[in-house]
Formats: structure tokens, C-alpha cells, sequence
């Protein structure tokens, strides 16, 4: 079918920048920054209450927004109703006008606009062609099957040659066979008219078929954003490694060989613990360490086995201080269990029964670039120990990392891998010191009963920790819905010509942090003392939280102690500069 | 229905069923009716004519029918308000205000009269400010109208409701993204979703406005050839004894009401075809 040419004649893109929305204060979409380009498909991804949805009708203008801008092919819409946005939207159950007959459901957008009669016919014509529903135009929707109902209102949505497509979720009321019918219809239509589309689903099946891009959301953020194959094999965050297909996230360390499964030597200073994504159909299994052809990972007993056809799918049980983080949340029974998938030739080569120890390999793993591998309560005995482990904060976040929580009750001679978690109070400013002279990239301090916030500082007075600082703070404000501020504090004393080149400063932070780590922060500055700013900034809000980036464990200042030992307590998360050598063997 | 119409439900037997509907329109409605239709006949042909084309009486067909069709209008459109508050709007008070909806239903028609008549006499607290600005409700027609809406308003305000909450938000806001200003799509969506409903309001609050006698007889003042409506006019006839003269008069209503009623139907269900061919 060749396109008429006018269907094509107006193109636009979809600049998102900071939007927030929020209900009951609390952030259904956080600050959201994106881009879809003239003719790209883009389908949001996400389960559901992670906000995509109410991302799209925001950018239809049917939901305001809170704070950030719409703009559509380079206009800003913000402020402008969804009838002058000039937007097709496609709704999940179709929301076509039923008193109306196929015709003037279509026709609908150009009556209201005094489109003359003639033309109107023409152009319904012409739609009916492209959505395959010659003839049908005096029917009534309700004579119409599903499929064919959501055609009708995919006609309708381009009546008006809307600049954009706004799809949420339109295929999740059909049944399968017509649903993939009518997304090749829809893919094809969106390459004829080249027009920028946003589809929303929950369906990643959905999301490869369709999209250029996909944007992966969750918890009212889009977590990562870009080609299905790139998302699938170098995903980014946790998340998206475990949403878009299945994966076993392993602790791994990173060695001179590369990356390393088997638990660091005693001795000398840990290596970097990684988190690295291993998908199932990657695991070899083998009869025994030696007979493992890739990286070998352990030992492990098979579990259970599943039968799909081409694939057996199986679960091995893994040491549960091994490389499989237990997944909290999982019964604790069963420990780590790694998911496992095998071709008919590997089942062949190496035949398994239930109950059977094996030897566990990784063909190919994907490290994901997050700061934050696993956590390590530090406590003098079990009970306090036990408290720092069950604040709501550390919970929930090892939780939604699905990641080890240990705990070590002495301090050995080195800082623990991964992020050790101390308690604030008396005598913590010298542990924290203690602990970032002796390894520690970055470490949490947690008053009792830490809550999980909903508003995190991040403060970062030392340039060379800046980036650093902002991994972390990325890689933590993903697993928890708060907002992100970044906060610069001045002396008060500070000229004005050098204020408005803090501010300059300050939003090309914002900008790199956004750039090269998916963070999206407000910025705001403070004139005044360090100490004092930044204690009345805890105190403003209630549950708040501190990140909080240094130069070097000497640098670590005098003022610090107030915040880790003083009266008001807030969970604080330090990050050291990379550069900062830690002092050899103590 | 080629199996015949006999399907199985929950209610016994359709033979039963029937038969019961039958029996009880017979004795309740058709019987009466009948009678009241044999006592007219006993007139001669010339004494029903003249009844009927009395002049008193013709006027109070006018006032009986014309305050019955305004009211009811004024009810559509006010019930219409109130129902699309009631369902759209979150507000304090609102379950209160919904359960004040029905107080005409309950209230005995004589205290909605009294209490009318009281609050628009010349001397009452509406009546004095209306008689400042030259307006007088009560012993006029206008009142007539006054005591109908107010008998008619929870017809109105209950057909459109059920209906009203059926209607999609989903539905506006595909109208808007389409370019749709406001009143396009009350107009175009959201009017045509209600409009079986609201007829069904308007019909309900025609027939018992036709027939209301208690509310009105206090506040209209009786006056013969002005505010007299025709079933005041059947009492007065059967004060007089006059059963026959009552009879007739009662038989050109019903026939009237019926005509009335019957041609509202019509339209609605000419309406209403459309939807209802698409089923569901």
C-alpha cells in the first residue's frame, strides 16, 4: 500500500524534560527526562503502577503535571489542554463512541474541527484503507470484534494527522492470535506514516516486536531507555537485567583474569566486588570443576526440573554463601537458587536427574556498571546488629536489589566487600574513618530503625568525588521512590559574580549526573555554613537522607562527627573518591 | 427463538408468570379503567361533548398539560444538573444532599403543598421578596408549575444517574485528545449516552404531574378558568355528585395521558434503536 503523501506532511518529536508527577505527594512519575525522535517507535515499559501510563496521559495533556515540560515538536505544551495538542491516543478498551457508527467515530476529530463533508468522507476512506476495514463504515463499534474495534480506534486517533501516537497499552484486551495481528497492522502503519509513537505495555514480548527503543519504568522512574538488543545484553541496572527476560544475579569479584566467582582469599585488601548478570540459557553445567569449558562458579544441586519443549529449564541450588545472592523474600529454605536453561544438545551431552550435584559454569556474564554490590552489617554484638538489619531502609533495599546481607561482628583487618553498614551514635565518626582507611568505597550509616525516605540530599563538596558520588546515589535512588536534590553550600560571604557561577556549576553537575548515570536531581544552593545548612536541610523534611561524597578518609572533616554523632539522625551514605588510595596493611 | 419462548429462569414456570401479570393488570389497572369507561358511557353522546368542551374544563386541560410539560422540562434539565453533581463531584454533604433527592417520593403530597403555599404566599418569606419584584407564584399558574417540579425532580434526578455513571470518563477524554472543546463533548458524547435516560426522567415526571392533586390544590388557589386543574375539577364534580360529568372527564385524561405518554415511548425507543440493535 503506498502512503498517500499528506498523510506524512507534518512530522514532531517528544521532548520530555524533569517531569514530575505526584499524587498525594507521593512521585507516580520522578522526574522523567526523554526524547523520541521523528518517526521512532518508543514503547514504555514497565509492571504495572510504575507509571507509564500516567507518563503517556501526561504527555497527551489528559493528566497535569507537577513539575518539568512537555514539548511537542519543539513546542512547549505544558500549560496546553489535550484538544490543542494535536496528539492521537489509543486507549486499552478502545473508548470508542458507541452511539456513533464506525464512520463518525472516525470522522469525529475533523467534525468537531468544521472539517466540511466532503473532505471528511476522503479522508475516512483513506483511514478505513489503512486499518483494513474497507466497508465498514456504517457499522456500529459494538458490531465490530475486539480487534477490529481497536483498528476503528486507531483510525479515529489519526483523523487529524496528530503529530504523535500515543498508544496505552491497546492490545491488552485481545486474545493472543489478534493481537499480533494487529501489531504488525500498527507497526506498519507507524513506518507508513512516520509518525513519533509512544506505545505503553507491561508485555516485553510486545515491546521487542515493536519497538526502535524501548524505556524501561519502575517505581515512577524510566530506569534505562534504548535498543531492545543493547537493553537485553548490556542492561545497566538490576532491574531492567531481571525484567526483560530472566537473569541470575551474581556476586562476582573483578581479578586481574577478570571476573571471579570463587570467595576473595583472607588475606590483603578485598578485590571489587561486581554484580554481574548471568542469563540461564549462559550456564554450563558439568559433572565436575574440571570439565567446565567457561568460568567456573561453584557447586550446586539440581533442584528441580521443567520440561518446555525445546529448552529444559531447571533450578540448581547453590552454597548459600555462594555467588547467587539469596533472594530475599524467596522462602529461606531454599537458599540461592540458580535458574538454568538447556538446549536439547546440552541435554543431551550431559544428562541431569533431580537431587544431582553439578558443577556450575558461566559462558558469558554482563557486569552492571552499579556501585553497590551487596551490604555488611558491622556490629559489636548480634543484637545491635540485628537491629541495623531490620531497619526498614536496609531491609527494603537489599530487598529490591536482591542482593547478600551479611554480617561480620568484628572488624577484621580490612573493610568488608560490597558497602559496609554501620550505626550512627557515639564513636561512629572514628569507625567510618576506620572503615574508608581500610578499603571502603563507600559505606551507609543507618540510625535504628532507619525508614525508607522519600527525599535524598546529595551533597558532594569534593570534585573529585562528585562522580562517584552520583553512581551511587543513582544506582540507590532506583530502589527507592524519592526525590533527588542536589545541594551546593557556599560560604555566605560568597560575591555575587561567583553565585551565579556556583549556579552554572551546579547544573552542569546536574546535567552530567543525568547524562552519564540516569540521574535526575533539583538542585538547589545554600549560602552559609556547611555544618548548619546542612543539618537544617535533614531537619526540613521527615524521612530524609543524606549522600554525602569526600575526598579522602584524612579529609573526611571535623563537622562530619555532628552529623553521624549529634542529636538528629538521618541515614547517610558516604562515598569516597576513587582516587583516594587506601593506606596499605595496618 | 425457535425453541419457543418458553426458556428457563429462576422464576417459575412462565405460565404461572404470565398468567399472574395478566391477573394483576386486569384487577388492578384494566378493571378500574373499564368501569370508569362504562360510568362515561351512561352519558349520551351531546352531555359527554358538552362536559368535555366545558369551558372551565378545557381550560383546565391547558393548565393541567401545559404546567405538566413545562415542569417536566425544567425537571430535565435541573435533574440532569443535579445528577451529573451528585455523580461527578466528590463534595461534603453529598450523601446527604442524594438522600434528600427522594423526600418528595416520601413526603405526603398535601405537606409538599402546605409547606409551598406557606413559603410563596403573598406574606410567606419567598412570596414577600417575589411580590417586591412584581412576580406572584402562589394562586397563579406559575405556582402550579412551582409544585410540580418539585414533585417531579427525583424522577428525573434517578433515571439519569444509573446513566450518567455508565458514561466512560475514558470516553470524554478520547473526545478531548481528538480536539473536542467542552461543550462539544457534552454535546456530542456525554448527552446522547443520557438521552434515553433523561426522556425515561421526563416521561416519569409528565405522568405524574398530569396526575398530581395534593400539592397542587393548596398552592394554585382554585380560581375557576385560571388556576383550576382538571383533577380538582373531577372533585368538584363528585362533591356535586355528578359521577357521570367526573367519569367523563376522567376518560378524556386518560385517553390524553395515554396518547402523550404513548408518543414519548415511540420516540424513545426510535432513539433508542440504534443502541439497542448493537445489543448490550
Amino acid at each position: 500500500m503506498n502512503p498517500p503523501t499528506h498523510l506524512r506532511a507534518r512530522f514532531m518529536s517528544i521532548a520530555l524534560d524533569q517531569v514530575t508527577k505526584r499524587y498525594q505527594s507521593i512521585p507516580v512519575v520522578n522526574d522523567v527526562s526523554l526524547k523520541v525522535e521523528q518517526g521512532e517507535f518508543l514503547v514504555l515499559l514497565g509492571p504495572s503502577g510504575s507509571g507509564k501510563s500516567t507518563l503517556l496521559r501526561a504527555i497527551a495533556g489528559l493528566t497535569e503535571i507537577d513539575h518539568g515540560r512537555v514539548s511537542l515538536h519543539g513546542r512547549d505544551v505544558t500549560g496546553v489542554s489535550a484538544r490543542d495538542r494535536e496528539v492521537g491516543f489509543v486507549f486499552q478498551h478502545y473508548a470508542l463512541f458507541r452511539h456513533m457508527t464506525v464512520a463518525n467515530n472516525i470522522e469525529f476529530a475533523l467534525r468537531v474541527r468544521g472539517v466540511r463533508a466532503a473532505e471528511r468522507r476522503a479522508r475516512r476512506t483513506e483511514l478505513l484503507r489503512l486499518v483494513a476495514l474497507e466497508g465498514m463504515d456504517d457499522r456500529l463499534p459494538t458490531e465490530l470484534s475486539g480487534g477490529q474495534q481497536q483498528r476503528v480506534a486507531v483510525a479515529r486517533a489519526l483523523a487529524h494527522r496528530p503529530q504523535v501516537l500515543l498508544m496505552d497499552e491497546p492490545f491488552g484486551a485481545l486474545d493472543a492470535k489478534i493481537r499480533e495481528e494487529l501489531r504488525r497492522t500498527i507497526r506498519q502503519i507507524q513506518r507508513e506514516l512516520g509518525i513519533a509513537t509512544i506505545l505503553v505495555t507491561h508485555d516485553q514480548e510486545e515491546a521487542f516486536a515493536l519497538a526502535d527503543r524501548i524505556g524501561v519504568m519502575h517505581q515512577g522512574r524510566l530506569l534505562e531507555c534504548g535498543p531492545p538488543d543493547d537493553l537485553y545484553t548490556r542492561p545497566a541496572t538490576r532491574f531492567v537485567a531481571t525484567f526483560l527476560g530472566a537473569a541470575n544475579l551474581m556476586l562476582g569479584y573483578r581479578t586481574g583474569e577478570g571476573i571471579r566467582f570463587a570467595a576473595p582469599s583472607a588475606s590483603g585488601l578485598p578485590p571489587r566486588e561486581v554484580v554481574a548478570v548471568l542469563r540461564p540459557e549462559e550456564v554450563e553445567l558439568a559433572a565436575d570443576a574440571d570439565d567446565v569449558r567457561s568460568n567456573f562458579v561453584g557447586y550446586g544441586q539440581v533442584q528441580e526440573i521443567l520440561f518446555a519443549g525445546a529448552v529444559e529449564r531447571l533450578r540448581v541450588q547453590m552454597p548459600e554463601d555462594g555467588p547467587v545472592p539469596v533472594a530475599p523474600g524467596r522462602d529461606d529454605a531454599l537458599g540461592a537458587v540458580l535458574e538454568v536453561s538447556r538446549t536439547l544438545p546440552e541435554q543431551r551431552e550431559f544428562p541431569v536427574g533431580v537431587g544431582r550435584r553439578v558443577a556450575v559454569g558461566a559462558r558469558r556474564t554482563h557486569v552492571l556498571p552499579t556501585p553497590i554490590s551487596s551490604f555488611t552489617v558491622v556490629a559489636d554484638d548480634p543484637a545491635r546488629a540485628r537491629v541495623l538489619r531490620e531497619s526498614p531502609l536496609l531491609s527494603t533495599l537489599t530487598a529490591r536489589m536482591q542482593t547478600r546481607l551479611n554480617v561480620r561482628l568484628e572488624r577484621g583487618s580490612a573493610a568488608p566487600p560490597g558497602m559496609p553498614v554501620l550505626a550512627t551514635g557515639p564513636g561512629s565518626a572514628q569507625a567510618v574513618q576506620w572503615h574508608l582507611e581500610h578499603g571502603a568505597e563507600h559505606l551507609l550509616c543507618l540510625p535504628t530503625a532507619a525508614g525508607v525516605p522519600d527525599r535524598v540530599v546529595i551533597f558532594a563538596p569534593d570534585t573529585e568525588a562528585r562522580r562517584s558520588t552520583f553512581a551511587v546515589a543513582a544506582s540507590l535512588l532506583r530502589h527507592i521512590p524519592a526525590e533527588a536534590i542536589y545541594l551546593s553550600i557556599r560560604p555566605s560571604g560568597t560575591p555575587e559574580t561567583d553565585r551565579t557561577d556556583s549556579m552554572r556549576q551546579l547544573l552542569d553537575a546536574r546535567s552530567g549526573a543525568l547524562a552519564e548515570h540516569g540521574l535526575d536531581m533539583r538542585t538547589e544552593v545554600r549560602f552559609g555554613d556547611v555544618s548548619t545548612e546542612l543539618l537544617r536541610e535533614m531537619l526540613a523534611h521527615e524521612p530524609s537522607m543524606l549522600v554525602i561524597g569526600v575526598g579522602s578518609a584524612a579529609a573526611v572533616p571535623a563537622w562530619f562527627a555532628q552529623l553521624l554523632e549529634g542529636a538528629v539522625q538521618r541515614p547517610i551514605l558516604i562515598v569516597q573518591a576513587p582516587g583516594a588510595e587506601p593506606s596499605a596493611e595496618s | 427463538m425457535a425453541g419457543g419462548f418458553r426458556k428457563p429462569s429462576v422464576l417459575p414456570g412462565f405460565g404461572l408468570t404470565l398468567g399472574f401479570t395478566t391477573f394483576f393488570l386486569s384487577a388492578l389497572v384494566l378493571l378500574p379503567l373499564a368501569a370508569l369507561v362504562l360510568k362515561a358511557t351512561a352519558l349520551t353522546w351531546s352531555e359527554f361533548v358538552a362536559v368535555l368542551l366545558d369551558e372551565r374544563a378545557v381550560a383546565s386541560y391547558r393548565l393541567t398539560f401545559g404546567a405538566a410539560f413545562l415542569a417536566a422540562f425544567v425537571n430535565a434539565v435541573f435533574g440532569f444538573v443535579v445528577a451529573w453533581s451528585l455523580v461527578r463531584y466528590d463534595f461534603p454533604g453529598r450523601r446527604l444532599v442524594d438522600a434528600f433527592i427522594d423526600l418528595p417520593f416520601a413526603l405526603p403530597t398535601a405537606v409538599s403543598g402546605i409547606a409551598l403555599a406557606t413559603v410563596f404566599s403573598p406574606s410567606g418569606w419567598l412570596g414577600q421578596k417575589l411580590a417586591l419584584a412584581g412576580v406572584q407564584v402562589a394562586y397563579t399558574w406559575v405556582g402550579v408549575v412551582v409544585a410540580l417540579i418539585l414533585i417531579g425532580l427525583p424522577f428525573v434526578v434517578r433515571s439519569v444517574q444509573p446513566a450518567l455513571v455508565e458514561v466512560q470518563r475514558e470516553l470524554e477524554d478520547a473526545a478531548e485528545t481528538l480536539g473536542a472543546r467542552p461543550w462539544q463533548v457534552f454535546q456530542r458524547i456525554i448527552l446522547p449516552a443520557v438521552l434515553p435516560a433523561l426522556l425515561t426522567g421526563f416521561t416519569l415526571a409528565f405522568a405524574r404531574g398530569i396526575g398530581e392533586y395534593g400539592s397542587v390544590v393548596f398552592i394554585s388557589g382554585n380560581l375557576p378558568m385560571k388556576t383550576e386543574i382538571t383533577p380538582l375539577l373531577i372533585v368538584i364534580k363528585l362533591e356535586q355528585y355528578d359521577y357521570n360529568g367526573a367519569a367523563a372527564l376522567g376518560f378524556i385524561m386518560l385517553v390524553m395521558s395515554f396518547v402523550m405518554l404513548f408518543a414519548i415511548n415511540l420516540v424513545q425507543t426510535w432513539g433508542r434503536r440504534r443502541q439497542v440493535a448493537s445489543g448490550r
